[in-house]
């Protein structure tokens, strides 16, 4: 099946449970919300790039939590409802019906970014200004993509295993911190650095900072050093997730476990 | 072989040929306790284009294990299955553009959105032309009596609203072969002759089905020909009037009462004449249909077994399909 239609009807599709079940706005859009809510308490008057911090961090934890919901807890939810077998017996490749439902919750997050950005103007007086409006939504929006790749990898596994949504939660704090969504990772120890250097999100959030804020110096690699290398490791997460799904899609027809839950 | 396999493909829809599925599983942590289940052991029948045929058997006996595996969501341990033409191991994709599949129960629909929603969903997945989408779904929708109830979200259908919905949802592509798997389960009898209606149209219109069903009477009515499948293997394959035909040496005596208890049944059972014995509950009564060679020879000594037993009826009647099923999966044939 063409893909764009596969991933525009699962994006589609994905919209309206969302609009039909408001309640996946707590985990997703509130609890985000309430950690940068207090990032933003905490560092009220301080100045400097606290602010942006905990705002870019806000949107990035919302947009992540959203794209492993999309590619965990949706993929438990197919299982409990029997639509699993339903999507699978159908022409159109999981991955790509995997791929749409990732983009519309990612997407989610940054609504939950825009939230958060007026929240901390409007409710906190926060001064916030961005260099180069231009480049930062680019690098926003291919951070986004990155995101979407990332849970695209992950959800092969999500498919094998009867307990994807506790898989998702595991998933969930590791990115925070590895990315550097709210504070640099140069603050983490320096054996942690070849895992958050192989996560294309911590170039896109690089990126991001290099646009917004004045003399910064992340990774020193640049704003477009950043994302073409996020654009590398992404499209090798979207490379190695094709090759995983046609494994994993064999694999569970050999092993017959999708209606199992 | 080429020119072979091309006349084998026009003349069959489905051919089926030694499949067997093994499914192995493990219990325990540390010391792995495997265990292997045949759950089709070997079985082989070919479906011609455009025939209605059905599976018939008791719970566990393969049949779903069957259609999973021909509907490419199952791969087969060994042998094969082709549909169209297609290898179903080799081409699944190419199968699955061509095929309709409908699973019974509850489970299988988006309920948070509407029909009209799980069936444009569905469409797009099997790349229904954009053109003919939406004609295509209003027309499903009005076919199964969904129509007014398209935009309402299915959580709030009752089951037999839902089964149409699954009937809708496996047409959505208009598949050349339906695969159904118990299609009228949930239905009330109104909509379940509906169903059985749409079933003949589907294919006096030329689609091929094989559909899965534990109602006899529905069986015999639709099919044109049935696989009797017990313990993985086909035990008898034959049209329904042939089916029948097995039972022409026997007679059924039919025994209405109430207080039979096991031991008794068993009892009956044992007995020398007796082939096999089925026993139902019906508007309270418990109904023994007994299968026996000669009936009036037969007729005494059962009622002489049932003597303790409060007995309001007992008659002689002629072997219906379900008879054969029974002897066939429970008796000694």
């Amino acid at each position: 099946m063409p893909r764009l239609r596969t991933i525009t009807a699962s994006f589609r599709n994905q919209a309206l449970h969302f609009l039909a079940d408001p309640q996946w706005l707590i985990p997703n859009v509130i609890l985000p919300f309430m950690i940068t809510l207090v990032v933003l308490i905490l560092f009220e008057g301080q100045g400097g790039n606290f602010a942006l911090y905990a705002v870019l961090g806000g949107g990035m934890m919302g947009m992540w939590g959203n794209t492993l919901y999309a590619s965990g807890w949706s993929i438990q939810f197919d299982r409990w409802n029997g639509t699993l077998e339903e999507v699978l017996a159908t022409p159109s490749r999981l991955i790509w019906i995997i791929a749409g439902r990732s983009m519309w919750n990612a997407l989610i997050g940054i609504l939950n970014g825009l939230a958060i950005l007026l929240i901390a103007i409007f409710a906190f007086g926060m001064d916030i200004t961005i260099r180069d409006p231009a480049l930062f939504f680019l690098a926003f929006f291919a951070t986004l993509m990155s995101l979407s790749a990332l849970g695209l990898l992950f959800s092969s596994a999500f498919v094998l295993t009867r307990q994807a949504g506790v898989l998702t939660n595991g998933l969930e704090y590791p990115i925070y911190v590895g990315t550097g969504c709210m504070f640099p990772i140069a603050l983490l120890p320096f054996w942690t650095a070849p895992l958050s250097l192989s996560l294309g999100p911590t170039w896109g959030i690089d990126a991001i900072r290099y646009a917004a804020l004045d003399d910064y110096a992340g990774l020193q690699t640049g704003y477009w050093g950043d994302l073409l290398i996020m654009v590398a490791i992404s499209i090798a997460y979207v490379a190695i997730a094709v090759y995983l799904f046609i494994v994993v899609e064999k694999r569970v027809r050999k092993d017959a476990n999708l209606g199992r839950y | 072989m080429m020119a072979g396999n091309r006349m084998s493909s026009e003349e069959f829809a489905i051919e089926v040929k030694d499949l067997v599925r093994i499914y192995k599983t493990s219990q325990g942590v540390f010391r792995k306790k495997k265990k292997e289940t045949v759950a089709v052991d070997g079985i082989s029948f070919s479906v011609r284009r455009g025939e209605l045929f059905g599976m018939l058997g008791p719970n566990g006996a393969g049949k779903t294990t069957t259609i999973k595996m021909m509907t490419t969501l199952l791969l087969p341990t060994s042998g094969s299955i082709s549909i169209l033409g297609l290898d179903v191991a080799a081409r699944p994709t190419d199968v699955r553009k061509r095929i309709g599949l409908v699973l019974g129960g509850e489970k299988g629909l988006y309920y948070r959105i509407t029909a009209r929603q799980n069936l444009r969903y569905f469409a797009d997945l099997y790349g229904v032309p954009m053109s003919e989408r939406e004609k295509r779904i209003n027309d499903l929708l009005d076919r199964v009596g969904l129509k007014d109830r398209a935009d309402d979200k299915v959580e709030d259908y009752s089951r037999g609203m839902k089964q149409r919905l699954h009937l809708a949802k496996g047409l959505v592509n208009d598949p050349e072969v339906v695969f159904m798997d118990e299609p009228t389960i949930g239905l009330d009898p109104q909509a379940a002759r509906d169903a059985r209606s749409m079933i003949k149209q589907l294919v006096a219109d030329g689609k091929t089905m094989l559909l899965t069903t534990h109602y006899m009477y529905e069986a015999d009515e639709l099919c044109n020909r049935i696989a009797v499948v017990n313990k993985g293997k086909i035990v008898a394959l034959d049209t329904p009037r042939g089916l029948k035909g097995l039972m022409q040496d026997m007679n059924i005596i039919e025994v209405e009462g109430f207080g039979i208890t096991d031991h008794e049944i068993a009892a009956l059972r044992g007995m020398e004449g007796v082939r096999t014995v089925s026993a139902t509950i019906s508007e309270s009564k418990q109904v023994l249909r007994i299968q026996v060679v000669d009936a009036s020879e037969m007729l005494t000594p059962v009622t002489q077994q049932l003597r303790d037993c409060r007995v309001i009826g007992t008659r002689i009647k002629e072997p219906t399909l379900e008879d054969a099923y029974l002897w066939l999966v429970e008796g000694d044939a």
